[in-house]
C-alpha cells in the first residue's frame, strides 16, 4: 500500500524532472550542446518565481507569464553567442560548466546560500492535496505532472508536424544536407534554444511550488534530470516523460521501501547499466543507435 | 632528458623541502606557508586529473571520488580503528585506484563510447558514494568523521610545517610521474587516444590497457592526495569532499595550465591558487566561484590550449611583464603588500602569454615551396608512366608480383555481418594469397568497407570466420590483430593532429609488431616516409599538409606498422589525375615490398592498372573473384555496376 502509494506519488514527481530534462534533451540531441547552465536557469527560474510571488504577491503560477519571455531571452542569446563563438559539443560541456558556477554563486550572493520557501499565504498550492480512492496526492506534483504532460506533447507534436519541427530533425540528422537544402540553422537554434531555457523557467517555477530551494539545489537535479535524458535517449523529446516516469517511481519506491540516502545509489547504477546497454535510449535498440 | 628531467624535480623538492625545515631561520611567516601547501595540494589533484583527462582527452567529472575515497580512507582507518596515519596514505591510495580501476573497467568497456558520456558516468560516480557513505554508519552515516592529528617529527616546528612537507612530497611525486608518463611510450599512447583513438588502436596501441594505467595512475595520485586532505581539514563530511568544488576547480587549473604538458596543471594551480587567496583576502569570498567560472568559460572559447603552450612561445615577455608590475608596484607601495604586488605581476603575465597574438602561419613552418615538390627520381618517372598505362617497357600490368603469388595470407569463411535487419554482407567467402594486389570492387554499399572493417577488427563478423596467416582473427582486439600482420588506411584521412608528419609514422613504429623505443621509431619512420615522398614534410603538422598528402600519410603509417596485408580503404577518394597516377605509383612500391594489399577503390582504370585480382562485392555478396580482364567482362558485374539496359545494350 504504502509502496504503491510512493510509486504513484514518485511517478509524478517524474514529471517534474521530464519538464527539466526536455530542454536540455532536446538541445543536446538537436543543436549538440551539452547545457549544464539549462540546470542555472531552472534555478534561476525557480528563485524568480519565489522572489515574484514574496514581493509583488502574484500567484506563483501565474509568474511564469514574466520568468518564460525572460528565459526565452537568455536561451535565445547564449545560443546565439554559442553559435557565434563556434563552440562545439564538448567545449560547451566545459562553457555551460562554468555559467552554471557563475549561476550558482551570484544567486547566493543575491538571496544567501540559506533555503527560500514561499509562504502558505502567496503558495496557496503547497498545502493542498487531491485524494483519489486511498491514495493522496500534494497538489504540487499534480501540478507538475500536468504541466509535464503538456509541454512533451507538444514538443512532440511541433517537432513532428510543423516545418520548423521537421526542419530541426533534418539538421540533427545531417547539418550540411540540411543547410544546403536552405535550413537557416542559426535562427531554428536560436528559437529551439530560447524554448528550452522557457521550459527552465516552468521547471524552476514547478519546482518552487513544492519545495524549498538553495543555490547549491542544482547539484540535486544534475544526476536525476541528465538519467532522465540518457535513459529517454538523446534528443527524444516522447522519451523524456517516459524515463522521468520510471526515474521518479523507482526513486520513490527505494526511498520507501529501503532508504531515502539509497536512492541516488539505486539511481546512478541505474544510469551507469542504461549507458553500458542501452547508450542511446530505452526506446532505441543499441543496433540501431550505432549506426 | 629522462634522468635530467628527474634530477630537476629531486632538487626542487629539497629546495621546497628546506623551505619547511629552516622556516624560522629564514624569518619565513607561517602564511606562505599554508599558502603553499594549498598550492601543493591543487597542483597534485590537477596533475591526477590531468594524466587521464589531459592526456587522453577523456574528462573526468569525479575527481571528488578519488579526493573522498582517499580522505575517507585516512578518517576512518585513522579515527575509528587507530591506524597509523602513515599506514592509511598508502592504503588510500590503492583503494582510490581500485575504484579508478572499477570505474575505467565499466566505462572503457564500450568500444564506441564517447568522451561526453564518459565525463557523464563519472559525474555520476561521487553522488553514488555520497549515498553509500550517508548510509552506512561504518562509514560516516551523515554525522562526518573526525581525522586524528597526525603524530610529527620533533625537528618541525609546527603541524602546518609537516603538512607542507607532506603535500610537498605528494605533489612533487604526481609531477614527476606525469613528467616521465609524457616522455615515454605510456604518454605518446595517451596522445593518439586523445587525437584519433580507433586509428591509434588499429596502429597497434592497447588503448584500454593504456586507459586503465591512465585512470589508475589519476586514481592512485588523486587517493594519496585526498588522504592529506583529510589532515588538512581535520573533518571528513560527504559534502567537503564528494560535490562538484575539486572537479571545477581542476578542470579550470588544468584548462587554464594546458592539458597536453606535465607543467600546464603546475602552472594553472598556482595562479588560480594565488587569485583565490587574493579574492578572499580582499573580502571578496562570494566572488571566487564566479571568478572561477568565467575563467573557464572564456578560456575554453578563447584559448582552449592553455597557458602553457603559449609560455613557450613568449617566455621573456612574461617575465618582464611579470618584474615589471610586481616592481612598480613595490616602488609605489600605495595599495596592498608584497603578496598583492606578486599577484598583480602574475595576472599581468598570464594576460601577456594569452592575449591573442598572430599565430605562425601554417606557411612559415613549412618547408620552402621548392622544397614542398618532391623531386621525381628516375625511377619515379617510370613509374608514373607505368601506372598512367600509356607507355614503356612495364606496360603490361600487374607484371611485377605475377606468378610470385605464395601461400594463403587471408582466409573468409562464410562471414556474415548484419547491421540491425540489414545484412551488409552476406556469407563471403574469399581467400587472399601473400603476394597479390587484390581489387575490391562494387557498387556503393556492396559491403566492401563492412569487409575492410571486418579484417582490421573494427567490427566483429555477426556469424563465419576470419583467419590472417593462419591465426583466428575474430574476436581479437583491433591492436592485437595490427599485431598479427593487418593495416589499414581511412578513407577520411585520421592522423595524429598533435603530432608532426614524421611522429604519426614513428608512432606506429613504436607500437609495432616489436615494439621500439622513441628514437629509433623516429628514424625508421623516415625510411616509411620516403616511400610515399613525404619526407620533405617530416617536420610539419598534419593541419599543415594538403588531402593528397594527408592520404599518403595514412599509407606511411599503415606500412609502418610491417604488415602482412594492407587494407587501402578508397585511398584515393577526392584526388584529381596527377594526384591520382602518383599515389598508383605509391601503391605499386608498397606492394613492391612485398606487402599483400587489399585496395578498396571506385576508379575501375586504377583497379585495372593495380590489381593481379579483382574481388566484387554485390549487395553483400561475392558477385565475381578472377583477373581484372575476365572479371571485367562479366556480364553479371556490368549488370550490377551499369545496370541491366547498359548491359543489354553494350551487348
Amino acid at each position: 500500500m504504502t509502496t504503491l502509494q510512493a510509486a504513484l506519488s514518485g511517478a509524478l514527481v517524474g514529471g517534474m524532472f521530464a519538464v527539466m530534462a526536455a530542454g536540455l534533451s532536446l538541445t543536446w540531441g538537436m543543436l549538440r550542446v551539452i547545457n549544464l547552465a539549462h540546470f542555472g536557469l531552472i534555478l534561476v527560474g525557480a528563485y524568480l518565481t519565489f522572489e515574484l510571488a514574496t514581493s509583488w504577491g502574484i500567484d506563483p503560477i501565474l509568474t511564469i507569464v514574466l520568468t518564460v519571455p525572460l528565459m526565452f531571452l537568455v536561451g535565445a542569446g547564449l545560443q546565439w553567442a554559442f553559435d557565434r563563438l563556434g563552440v562545439e559539443e564538448f567545449a560547451s560541456l566545459l562553457v555551460s560548466f562554468g555559467l552554471l558556477i557563475i549561476v550558482m554563486q551570484t544567486v547566493s550572493n543575491v538571496w544567501s546560500a540559506d533555503f527560500q520557501r514561499m509562504d502558505g499565504d502567496v503558495n496557496p498550492y503547497a498545502t493542498e492535496s487531491v485524494s483519489i480512492g486511498r491514495f493522496v496526492f500534494p497538489a504540487p506534483t499534480l501540478i507538475a505532472f500536468v504541466f509535464a504532460v503538456v509541454i512533451v506533447v507538444a514538443a512532440d507534436q511541433v517537432l513532428r508536424r510543423t516545418f520548423a519541427g521537421r526542419a530541426l530533425r533534418a539538421f540533427a540528422e545531417d547539418r550540411t544536407v540540411a543547410s544546403a537544402f536552405g535550413i537557416d540553422h542559426r535562427r531554428l537554434g536560436m528559437v529551439l534554444a530560447g524554448l528550452s531555457a522557457a521550459s527552465a523557467a516552468v521547471a524552476g517555477m514547478l519546482f518552487a511550488l513544492g519545495n524549498a530551494v538553495t543555490p547549491s539545489t542544482p547539484f540535486e537535479w544534475i544526476g536525476m534530470v541528465f538519467a532522465v535524458v540518457i535513459l529517454g535517449g538523446i534528443g527524444q523529446v516522447g522519451g523524456v516523460l517516459l524515463a522521468g516516469v520510471l526515474v521518479g517511481t523507482l526513486s520513490a519506491v527505494v526511498s520507501a521501501t529501503w532508504s531515502p540516502a539509497l536512492s541516488p545509489l539505486v539511481l546512478f547504477s541505474a544510469i551507469i547499466l542504461a549507458l553500458l546497454f542501452r547508450p542511446y535510449g530505452l526506446l532505441t535498440p543499441a543496433a540501431r543507435g550505432a549506426r | 632528458m629522462m634522468a635530467r628531467g628527474l634530477g630537476g624535480f629531486v632538487l626542487a623538492f629539497a629546495a621546497l623541502a628546506a623551505l619547511a625545515v629552516w622556516r624560522e631561520d629564514l624569518g619565513l611567516p607561517i602564511f606562505y606557508l599554508v599558502l603553499a601547501s594549498t598550492a601543493l595540494f591543487w597542483i597534485a589533484q590537477a596533475t591526477s586529473w590531468n594524466v587521464l583527462s589531459g592526456y587522453s582527452g577523456y574528462f573526468s567529472f569525479g575527481q571528488g571520488a578519488f579526493v573522498g575515497v582517499g580522505a575517507y580512507t585516512t578518517a576512518v582507518l585513522g579515527g575509528r580503528h587507530g591506524v597509523d596515519f602513515y599506514l592509511t596514505v598508502p592504503v588510500a591510495a590503492v583503494f582510490s585506484a581500485l575504484l579508478a580501476l572499477l570505474v575505467g573497467g565499466l566505462a572503457f568497456r564500450l568500444r564506441s563510447f564517447r568522451g561526453e558520456i564518459f565525463a557523464l558516468l563519472t559525474l555520476a560516480v561521487p553522488f553514488i558514494l555520497a549515498a553509500l557513505a550517508r548510509v552506512n554508519s561504518e562509514i560516516d552515516g551523515g554525522q562526518g568523521v573526525v581525522v586524528p592529528v597526525a603524530e610529527y617529527p620533533e625537528w618541525l616546528a609546527q603541524f602546518q610545517d609537516f603538512l607542507y612537507l607532506l603535500n610537498l612530497v605528494v605533489a612533487v611525486a604526481a609531477v614527476a610521474a606525469a613528467f616521465a608518463i609524457q616522455h615515454t611510450r605510456f604518454g605518446w599512447a595517451l596522445a593518439s587516444i586523445r587525437d584519433a583513438e580507433d586509428v591509434a588502436e588499429g596502429l597497434g596501441v592497447a588503448t584500454f590497457r593504456y586507459k586503465m594505467l591512465a585512470i589508475a595512475v589519476t586514481g592512485l595520485i588523486g587517493g594519496a592526495a585526498g588522504s592529506l586532505f583529510a589532515l588538512q581539514i581535520g573533518f571528513v563530511t560527504v559534502e567537503s569532499v564528494f560535490g562538484l568544488t575539486i572537479p571545477l576547480f581542476v578542470i579550470v587549473m588544468s584548462v587554464l595550465g594546458g592539458r597536453a604538458h606535465w607543467l600546464g596543471p603546475v602552472l594553472g594551480a598556482v595562479v588560480i591558487v594565488l587569485i583565490q587567496d587574493r579574492l578572499s583576502a580582499s573580502g571578496f569570498e562570494g566572488w571566487n566561484l564566479i571568478v572561477l567560472g568565467a575563467i573557464l568559460a572564456v578560456l575554453v572559447v578563447v584559448a582552449p590550449d592553455g597557458l602553457q603552450a603559449r609560455l613557450w612561445r613568449r617566455p621573456w615577455q612574461a617575465a618582464v611583464a611579470l618584474v615589471a608590475v610586481t616592481g612598480v608596484l613595490a616602488i609605489v607601495d600605495g595599495w596592498g603588500g608584497p603578496l598583492d604586488w606578486f599577484v598583480a605581476g602574475v595576472l599581468a603575465a598570464v594576460a601577456v602569454v594569452l592575449w591573442p597574438g598572430k599565430a605562425p602561419a601554417p606557411a612559415e613552418r613549412r618547408p620552402a615551396p621548392s622544397a614542398a615538390v618532391p623531386v621525381p627520381t628516375d625511377v619515379d618517372r617510370g613509374e608514373a608512366a607505368e601506372s598512367s598505362g600509356h607507355s614503356g617497357p612495364q606496360l603490361r600490368p600487374n607484371s611485377t608480383i605475377d606468378g610470385e603469388v605464395g601461400e594463403v595470407l587471408v582466409e573468409c569463411r562464410d562471414v556474415t555481418r548484419y547491421f540491425g535487419g540489414v545484412r551488409a554482407l552476406d556469407g563471403v567467402s574469399l581467400q587472399i594469397r601473400a603476394g597479390e594486389l587484390v581489387g575490391l570492387v562494387g557498387p556503393n554499399g556492396s559491403g566492401k568497407t563492412t569487409l575492410v572493417n571486418l579484417l582490421s577488427g573494427a567490427l566483429r563478423p555477426t556469424s563465419g570466420s576470419i583467419a590472417v596467416a593462419g591465426r583466428d582473427i575474430v574476436g581479437l582486439a583491433p591492436h592485437r590483430i595490427a599485431h598479427v600482420g593487418v593495416s589499414r588506411t581511412h578513407q577520411i584521412p585520421k592522423p595524429f593532429e598533435s603530432m608532426t608528419v614524421r611522429d604519426n609514422v614513428a608512432m606506429a613504429i613504436m607500437f609495432g609488431r616489436s615494439a621500439r623505443p622513441l628514437a629509433a621509431a623516429r628514424e625508421e619512420a623516415q625510411a616509411c616516409l620516403d616511400v610515399v615522398h613525404l619526407r620533405h614534410l617530416a617536420d610539419a603538422k598534419p593541419a599543415e599538409i594538403n588531402l593528397h598528402e594527408r592520404q599518403l600519410l595514412e599509407m606511411a603509417r599503415a606500412i609502418a606498422t610491417k604488415p602482412k596485408v594492407l587494407l587501402l580503404d578508397e585511398a584515393l577518394a577526392g584526388l584529381n589525375p596527377a594526384e591520382i597516377d602518383a599515389a598508383v605509383a605509391v601503391v605499386r612500391r608498397i606492394h613492391a615490398t612485398g606487402i599483400t594489399i587489399v585496395i578498396v577503390e571506385h576508379l575501375l582504370r586504377v583497379v585495372n592498372q593495380l590489381a593481379t585480382r579483382v574481388v566484387v562485392l554485390n549487395q553483400g555478396a561475392l558477385l565475381a573473384d578472377g583477373d581484372p580482364r575476365t572479371v571485367m567482362n562479366d556480364p553479371d558485374v556490368i549488370r550490377a555496376y551499369l545496370g541491366r539496359h547498359a548491359h543489354a545494350r553494350g551487348t
